[in-house]
């Protein structure tokens, strides 16, 4: 039953914080950038099959805390994880994960739309190639399969072949969602998807959230506070690296423990 | 916490983690190897110009090399001296730089300070043509076209060359010390016009005076320092405007806005402001302007002259004259018959020199721009 | 603005603009005898003799036609040759004193003849090509009819200066003789004997030379350029990309990079001549990769030379793909390995192909690394097997070679101007085809 939040003027759309297993549990988990500590010791658990919403004003560790869940931070050479961080009971950060095999377990969707100058199927099948489906067919039942379930395939049909670029922001960004959904992944991490979109596409990636919630569990990073609590189920607030406030999103928005967090949704500052 | 199932699959065994780490370590050292065989080049050709130059120093010893003028390799007893090769290299250089400095540095100017943007974009393509052109093609066109023209008519080219050169720098020193001399006018009100008037008629009458002094040199060959030196000063131009453009570029805008804020005419800000911000691109660009001139073989063998003489008087572009990269060159071909003698091993002694030079002005340059950012922080 | 101010700012603007100018000038000044004289070569008026020469050295051209204006060159012609048999017939009745110096005379300016209009009628069939046939273009032609008009003689007179060059006519030579009206009808006459017609040559660049590049065109050349070119950029493109794609994608800064790119700079500044002797001493003298000089050895020289360039190219166009690229492959569980090779470096591509091709230009108009190494001033076109052991005529090489040190410099200025004009405009498509690869790139990359 949707409810109102005193401070937003904003319908929840998610209504359900029932208890799922969980997806991915924090435990005292750290990130540093050289000295720097990015992420302080947070300790959350993520449910499957909900959207979690991670919100904070710029520089408080929430794209971090995201990257570090598919360990794209090791892509930066001083940057270091510690503390527990599991996928599915498994530990991200030990040294026997596979760390090609739970990227695939996790789609990712950046910031600004980012699709290979290739073409759209070439886009598409770009992470089944990775894992080694070659077969003609199986490659096409796949990539049609994600177009539809990013809701793109009907406008992208028949210009498969066509340059990616040539798509609108949207679409795009659409594409990479598609992008990720095609490694059947069980986790689908987005860092501020639609803060390069204009209004009516950020809609229509809402809608797809809101699709893709039945099958897949979703971190979105976000800026945008109405945002966050239109799509989500549980919100997570960090500040300065440190997680103030966790819980479910209507609780978060509408009686929040914590003073910051309050000040923060309310407008205050960030 | 508490955890659903284990998925096997996010685990990897120790085996194919091995090979993993293998593999990327190995495609990491092949790449590592590649690169190094690229750099290691540079070893590889001074440790081989070291190793067949070493024999000269043995069998001659330097001290004739750098102090003796008289160079006949090929005669008995053979002249192994080198100092008019050496004096012929900086002269034709020096010429060169002078030529092509102030016009560089001044073109660049235009480029990056006055054009608009699609004035700019239809010039570049004439610097990236004049860069692209081969040496051999300058080479001929300085004996082909440049050495008859300077036969007949040399004192009125050399008198043109004294006008390109001497206006941008005679108008250079007038505006140095108007506006260092205006500075302490300005402040008593009215700018000095009589005082930079005065100046600019003196250095007019300079001018006038070198040019009636060219129109009295008498020309015996075309082939000589000055057809090298205009010739190597085009060569060298490109590589000064597009550096020099490029360090101009990178002063600020703020730096330049802040300028114009206070009333400053273009004229004052890019002297007193955008010029001494990007001073030392700017020295990185005359360096490596000075460099294509100095390693220059075609235009210099083709149309110096080639005489390893000292020209009298000793600022005497008229003469010919004769330069390092030439003489290895042009010797090359006969003392390539007799490999093992002096005469072979001089040459690449001389390529050493050359080596030498080219590795100071390149740390020269590099430590100027080190500098620079240390300076910035 | 004071006064002096705004004449501070009007010199100093006048002189940027100066400067400019000289620039744009020198390119142009550079630019517009090399087109104008190179087309020369290629577009000129050819007379009779050239038609005769292509016949019979080429075998093109229309016998039959040939053969009724050679009827009409005897025919143009057959009043000079009379008056020269009375000359010569005249000879032993003058005189023993006039006799010796008419002698004299007379042979000057049969040779003038022979030179300008091929040998005479009744002479036996020279050896060499370049004195079988008179002059071939109507340009060099008119100057050789100069030279039989005009006499070279010096003038000793004033002791105090070098001796004068002066023109005599050589009518006042044979004034009086039967030979005297042989030079009005000669400076009428020369048109109709040599027949000019406007000629193109379009297989300038696919002829080869004949005698030493009086005849025919620059096949040897441009094809050994194109082996030189092509082997060097072979050779370098692996080494150079690998390497950017260390240096960009793979290389953490510390000091061993930085040794790493101080020794490519130092490279980038090696004078060229330099790489020349490094080439001779190392491949030919030291490693034998040839018993002496080869394309492969000038290949490996010319390599050496463009892979700072291409190094550098390279690593500019890696560094211009988006970050995000790389992200958006890591994410989807690509190694680093496989995301650079599957999406940056086709991203950079086009930025890499840039740096190749205007590398290739640089390869090809460089002249002094393969002077020991690769090149030599006659030869026959090479069979693409013998790279590996034989040299080759190169163009940048034998433009020097046919500018100083051919026997005939004057005679061939238009082969000369030829080989210039096609190294130019080589090096120029080059430059042009980079420059439109680079708006490509732009264009790719916005999307």
């Amino acid at each position: 039953m949707p409810s109102a939040s005193p401070f937003l003027n904003v319908a929840f759309r998610a209504h359900d914080a029932a208890p799922t297993p969980v997806q991915i549990a924090a435990c005292g988990f750290s990130v540093f950038y050289g000295a720097h500590e990015a992420v302080r010791n947070a300790t959350l658990a993520m449910h499957t099959r909900k959207v979690t919403a991670i919100i904070g004003p710029s520089g408080c560790g929430k794209s971090t805390f995201l990257r570090a869940i598919n360990r794209m931070n090791d892509l930066i050479p001083t940057c270091r994880a510690a503390g527990g961080l599991q996928v599915e009971g498994h530990d991200v950060y030990s040294p026997m994960t596979d760390v090609v095999a739970l990227r695939q377990r996790m789609g990712m969707v950046f910031q600004k739309p980012n699709p290979f100058p290739k073409s759209i199927y070439d886009n598409v099948a770009y992470g089944p190639r990775v894992r080694g489906t070659t077969r003609r067919g199986a490659l096409d039942a796949l990539v049609q399969r994600s177009l539809e379930r990013a809701a793109l395939w009907p406008e992208v049909k028949d210009r498969l072949r066509d340059n990616a670029l040539r798509l609108s922001g949207g679409q795009q960004q659409r594409l990479c969602i598609a992008r990720a959904l095609a490694t059947e992944p069980h986790v689908l991490l987005m860092d501020e998807p639609t803060s390069a979109l204009d209004p009516r596409a950020t809609a229509r990636i809402e809608d797809l959230i809101d699709t893709l919630r039945a099958t897949l569990t979703i971190v979105i990073v976000t800026h945008n506070m109405q945002q966050a609590a239109r799509v989500s189920d549980y919100t997570a607030f960090f500040y300065e690296g440190l997680l103030v406030e966790y819980g479910p999103t209507i609780d978060i928005f509408s009686r929040p423990r914590e003073q910051q967090t309050e000040a923060y949704i309310t407008g205050r500052f960030g | 916490m508490h955890s659903i199932n284990v998925t096997p699959s996010l685990l990897l065994s120790t085996r194919s983690r091995r090979r993993r780490r293998l593999t990327a370590a190995l495609g990491r050292a092949l790449l590592f190897g590649v690169t190094a065989v690229s750099a290691g080049a540079v070893i590889l050709i001074i440790g081989f110009i070291v190793r067949d130059a070493a024999p000269f120093v043995r069998l001659c010893g330097v001290r004739e090399f750098f102090c003796s003028t008289q160079w006949y390799p090929a005669g008995t007893p053979a002249a192994f001296g080198a100092l008019a090769i050496f004096y012929g290299t900086a002269l034709v250089t020096v010429s060169a730089a002078l030529i092509a400095v102030p016009v560089g540095i001044a073109a660049a100017v235009c480029l990056s300070e006055m054009l608009p943007f699609g004035a700019r974009q239809a010039v570049k393509p004439v610097v990236e043509i004049l860069a692209a052109i081969p040496s051999v093609v300058y080479g001929f066109f300085a004996l082909v076209v440049v050495a008859p023209l300077l036969q007949t008519h040399g004192k009125y080219l050399l008198a043109g060359l004294v006008v390109i050169v001497g206006i941008p720098l005679g108008g250079g020193v007038v505006l140095l010390t108007g506006t260092l001399l205006g500075r302490g006018a300005a402040r008593r009100r009215g700018a000095p016009t009589w005082l930079l008037g005065g100046m600019a008629a003196v250095v007019a009458a300079l001018l006038l005076a070198a040019i009636w002094q060219c129109l009295q040199v008498q020309v015996d060959s075309g082939t000589n320092a000055l057809n090298v030196a205009m010739i190597l000063a085009i060569m060298a131009l490109p590589t000064i405007v597009s550096v020099a453009e490029d360090a101009l570029q990178a002063v600020g805008r703020d730096l330049r806005e802040g300028s114009y804020a206070l009333g400053a005419s273009r004229a004052q800000t890019t002297l007193h402001v955008v010029l001494p911000a990007a001073a030392s691109g700017l020295i990185a660009a005359i360096i490596l302007g000075v460099m294509r001139a100095v390693g220059e073989t075609m235009v210099v063998w083709m149309a110096s002259g080639n005489a390893a003489q000292i020209p009298a008087p000793w600022f005497n572009l008229m003469a010919p004259v004769r330069t390092l990269t030439a003489t290895i060159a042009g010797d090359m071909g006969e003392a390539d018959q007799v490999t093992g003698s002096a005469r072979y091993h001089v040459l690449f002694f001389m390529a050493l020199c050359l080596l030498l030079i080219a590795l100071i002005c390149n740390i020269v340059s590099e430590l100027v721009i080190w500098r620079k950012h240390k300076a910035l922080g | 603005m004071t006064p002096g101010t705004r004449f501070i700012e009007r010199l100093f603007t006048a002189a940027c603009y100066g400067a400019l100018a000289v620039m744009v000038a020198a390119l142009l000044l550079l630019l517009v005898p090399i087109f104008v004289k190179g087309m020369g070569a290629l577009v000129f008026h050819g007379t009779v003799e050239y038609r005769r020469m292509r016949h019979e050295l080429f075998d093109r051209g229309d016998g039959a036609q040939l053969a009724r204006e050679q009827a009409q060159m005897q025919r143009a012609a057959q009043p000079m040759y009379a008056m020269l048999a009375e000359f010569e017939a005249a000879l032993p009745t003058n005189p023993p004193a006039v006799r010796a110096t008419q002698a004299a005379a007379l042979r000057d300016l049969q040779q003038r003849l022979r030179v300008l209009l091929g040998p005479l009628p009744g002479e036996p069939q020279p050896a060499l090509p370049r004195s079988q046939y008179g002059q071939t273009r109507w340009d060099r032609a008119q100057v050789k009819l100069h030279e039989v008009l005009y006499a070279e003689v010096w003038d000793y007179s004033n002791p105090d200066t070098m001796g004068q060059k002066m023109e005599v006519p050589r009518q006042e030579q044979f004034a009086g003789t039967a030979l005297a009206p042989l030079f009005p009808f000669l400076q009428q006459h020369t048109r109709a004997i040599l027949q000019p017609r406007l000629t193109c040559y379009w297989r300038f660049f696919t002829d080869a030379s004949r005698d030493a590049h009086f005849f025919g065109g620059i096949k040897p050349e441009l094809v050994g350029t194109l082996y030189l070119t092509l082997g060097a950029v072979l050779l370098a493109v692996p080494f150079g990309v690998l390497s950017a794609i260390y240096l960009v994608e793979f290389a953490r800064d510390g000091l061993l990079v930085r040794v790493l790119r101080m020794c490519m700079n130092t490279l980038a500044g090696v004078p060229s001549i330099v790489f020349g002797l490094f080439g001779l001493a190392c491949f030919i003298n030291t490693m034998h990769v040839s018993p002496s000089k080869s394309v492969l050895a000038g290949s490996l020289t010319l390599a050496l030379l463009i892979l700072p360039t291409i190094i550098r190219a390279a690593e500019e166009a890696l560094r211009a793909v988006p970050m995000t690229y790389r992200e958006a492959a890591i994410s989807l569980g690509a190694t680093p390995w496989y995301a650079v090779i599957s999406t940056v470096v086709p991203a950079a591509l086009p930025g890499i192909l840039t740096g190749v091709v205007i590398s290739m230009g640089r390869a090809a108009g460089e002249t002094a690394p393969i002077i020991f190494t690769a090149a030599v001033s006659v030869g026959q076109t090479l069979r693409i097997w013998d790279v590996l052991t034989q040299p080759t005529p190169v163009l940048s090489w034998n433009i020097y070679n046919v500018a100083t040190e051919h026997e005939a410099v004057d005679e061939i200025r238009h082969v000369q101007f030829g080989m210039v004009l096609a190294l130019v405009a080589l090096v120029l498509l080059l430059n042009g085809a980079a420059i439109i690869l680079r708006a490509r790139m732009a264009r790719a990359l916005k999307g």
